[in-house]
């Protein structure tokens, strides 16, 4: 379900919400935040979706943190277990937990933002800013390529197939069938980006000059104070932390 | 805006004056760029003994974040604009080539990453700025599905810099040349992206590359060497296999379609092949044998 926030607006709270996050580095914190964006996604009709591309990133990025830290620490003083060169420290459990769950609250709102955000509107949004139309016609193009990509991949393999293609269990068999399947798509993706090309060559894409946009989007002030807030709260979190943390050189 | 200026490209003295103050501006872009990228590195390299063992390194965290995204976005801004149509509507496909085969590779769980053949594709189709802008946007667009490759975007960007770099200097002529420029492209690309890994992610986000920075974490190296070096066994050996493969895609090109791209004809990026011509010969190269084809011809 596309959210019926200006998009510039949950762009800003999501950027904020991770900036802050990462600034505080408290676990408590990261903890609450990626559990209120996974209620959000709930809310919103997403949470299958952003659960499920959450699980896929951060699930690999925790066994190996757990493994990395749990078991090798070497700055770890305070030993819970060891098992000749693996050690379990506090410090280094700690320390996995600690980036752990920040970036599990960063992946979180992200991915609730990337999900309820509606592309067209946001490269709208972006280009009226003064965003080059040159980046949104890449961002838009991609986010619409990768789905028929995925149906013209299927169709490839129902042709090769077709043909007498059989993959085997063997590694060649299999790097032989990626070869079937990868050189026809790239050359028809190669060869419809020439077509779209002179097409767009021929309406003047390449110009510089005024665009005008097709889309309307709603803004209220409510919405530009919350984000002018918002950017505001960041930088002065951003600040405290560079301020508090700076290395005092040795 | 009149009409006759949005079809018909401007011409005089004042355009022109234009055209190098925006040239003078692009510059700019660009050095400010690299000098973030480059700054951002040095202070993490040098600060970090201070900064990983004492509390959390949300601080460093904090300085690559910002210093690597400001330097990936001046790229981007800088490259852009200066992109023909025909290139610019190929980066849509080398991003999504990019992404697929990444998400494909990620779930295999070997040590590597082969996440940027369309940008490598680009990069030697287009040139070092059309690769560098598609290494960063391919970024951006695959951070929609998974947010933890966004820091990464500025190494993204060097990979494809240096593929270009590399396809301008006649190292895709060869296909045994391929591998070995992008084994150094590697090497750098590695070393930029560890302190990435390191105090934004606290570690690497798969379990092959994990093991590796835990071997040598038991040695007792600290956490961004670990992972320096992990990123010098992983990274050379993957970006050797990614511009291999994009040699094989771009040699298995229709010399109709690679001959669209003005920096392959400028610089003679594949060797043995002239503009297809009327006159010229015929065309008989089987399509099953791509690798042979820059081998067999004389070259031009």
């Amino acid at each position: 379900m596309p959210s019926t926030l200006h998009p510039l607006t949950s762009l800003t709270a999501a950027g904020c919400t991770a900036v802050i996050t990462t600034a505080a580095g408290l676990w408590p914190l990261s903890v609450a935040v990626a559990l209120a964006a996974a209620l959000l996604a709930v809310g919103a009709g997403v949470g299958r979706r952003v659960l499920a591309a959450a699980v896929a990133v951060l699930v690999p990025l925790g066994l190996s943190l757990l493994m990395l830290h749990g078991l090798f620490f070497p700055e770890g003083r305070t030993v819970l277990a060891a098992w000749g060169p693996a050690r379990v420290t506090a410090e280094g459990l700690s320390f996995a937990l600690e980036a752990g769950t920040r970036t599990g609250a960063c992946v979180l709102v992200l991915l609730l933002f990337s999900f309820t955000v509606s592309a067209p509107d946001l490269v709208a949004a972006l280009a009226a800013r003064g965003l080059p139309p040159q980046v949104g016609f890449v961002l838009a193009s991609a986010l619409t390529l990768l789905p028929a990509m995925t149906g013209r991949l299927a169709a490839i393999r129902a042709a090769q197939e077709a043909r007498g293609l059989v993959v085997g269990r063997g590694l060649l068999s299999r790097l032989a069938a990626v070869r079937l399947q990868a050189v026809p798509l790239v050359l028809g993706l190669v060869e419809d980006a020439g077509v779209r090309a002179q097409a767009l060559e021929a309406r003047s894409f390449g110009t510089p000059g005024p665009r005008t946009s097709y889309r309307q989007l709603q803004d209220s002030p409510g919405q530009r104070v919350f984000r002018a807030a918002a950017v505001l709260l960041t930088a002065a979190a951003v600040a405290l932390r560079l301020i508090t943390a700076w290395p005092v050189a040795p | 805006m009149s009409l006759q200026s949005l079809l018909l490209p401007a011409t005089g003295a004042g355009s022109a004056a234009g055209k190098t103050k925006a040239q003078r501006n692009r510059r700019l872009l660009e050095l400010g760029g690299a000098a973030a990228i480059v700054a951002t590195y040095l202070f993490l390299v040098l600060t970090q003994p201070a900064d990983i063992a004492s509390g959390p390194a949300s601080f460093a965290a904090l300085v690559a974040l910002g210093g690597f995204l400001l330097g990936a976005v001046l790229l981007i801004a800088a490259a852009l604009p200066t992109l023909p149509t025909p290139t610019l509507v190929l980066m849509p496909v080398a991003l999504v080539l990019n992404v697929v085969l990444g998400q494909l590779m990620g779930a295999t769980g070997l040590p590597f990453y082969v996440d940027a053949i369309g940008t490598v594709l680009i990069a030697v189709l287009a040139g070092p700025a059309a690769g560098a802008a598609t290494g960063a946007l391919s970024t951006i667009v695959w951070s929609f599905f998974n947010p933890t490759v966004l820091p990464f975007a500025a190494g993204a960007a060097l990979i494809g810099f240096l593929a270009g770099l590399a396809a301008r200097g006649g190292l895709f002529r060869r296909f045994y040349l391929a591998p070995v420029a992008g084994f150094v492209t590697g090497i750098l690309a590695g070393v930029v992206s560890a302190p990435i890994a390191a105090f934004v992610f606290g570690g690497t986000a798969g379990l092959g590359t994990g093991a590796v920075v835990s071997a040598f974490r038991a040695m007792g190296d600290t956490l961004l060497a670990a992972i320096t070096k992990q990123a010098l066994i992983s990274d050379p050996m993957d970006k050797a296999i990614v511009f291999a493969i994009a040699a094989l895609l771009v040699y298995a090109l229709p010399r109709r379609t690679t001959f669209q791209f003005a920096f392959v004809r400028t610089f003679r990026v594949l060797a043995g092949m002239s503009p297809a011509t009327p006159e010229s010969q015929p065309q008989t190269q089987p399509e099953s044998q791509p690798e042979s084809q820059p081998e067999t011809q004389p070259e031009a």
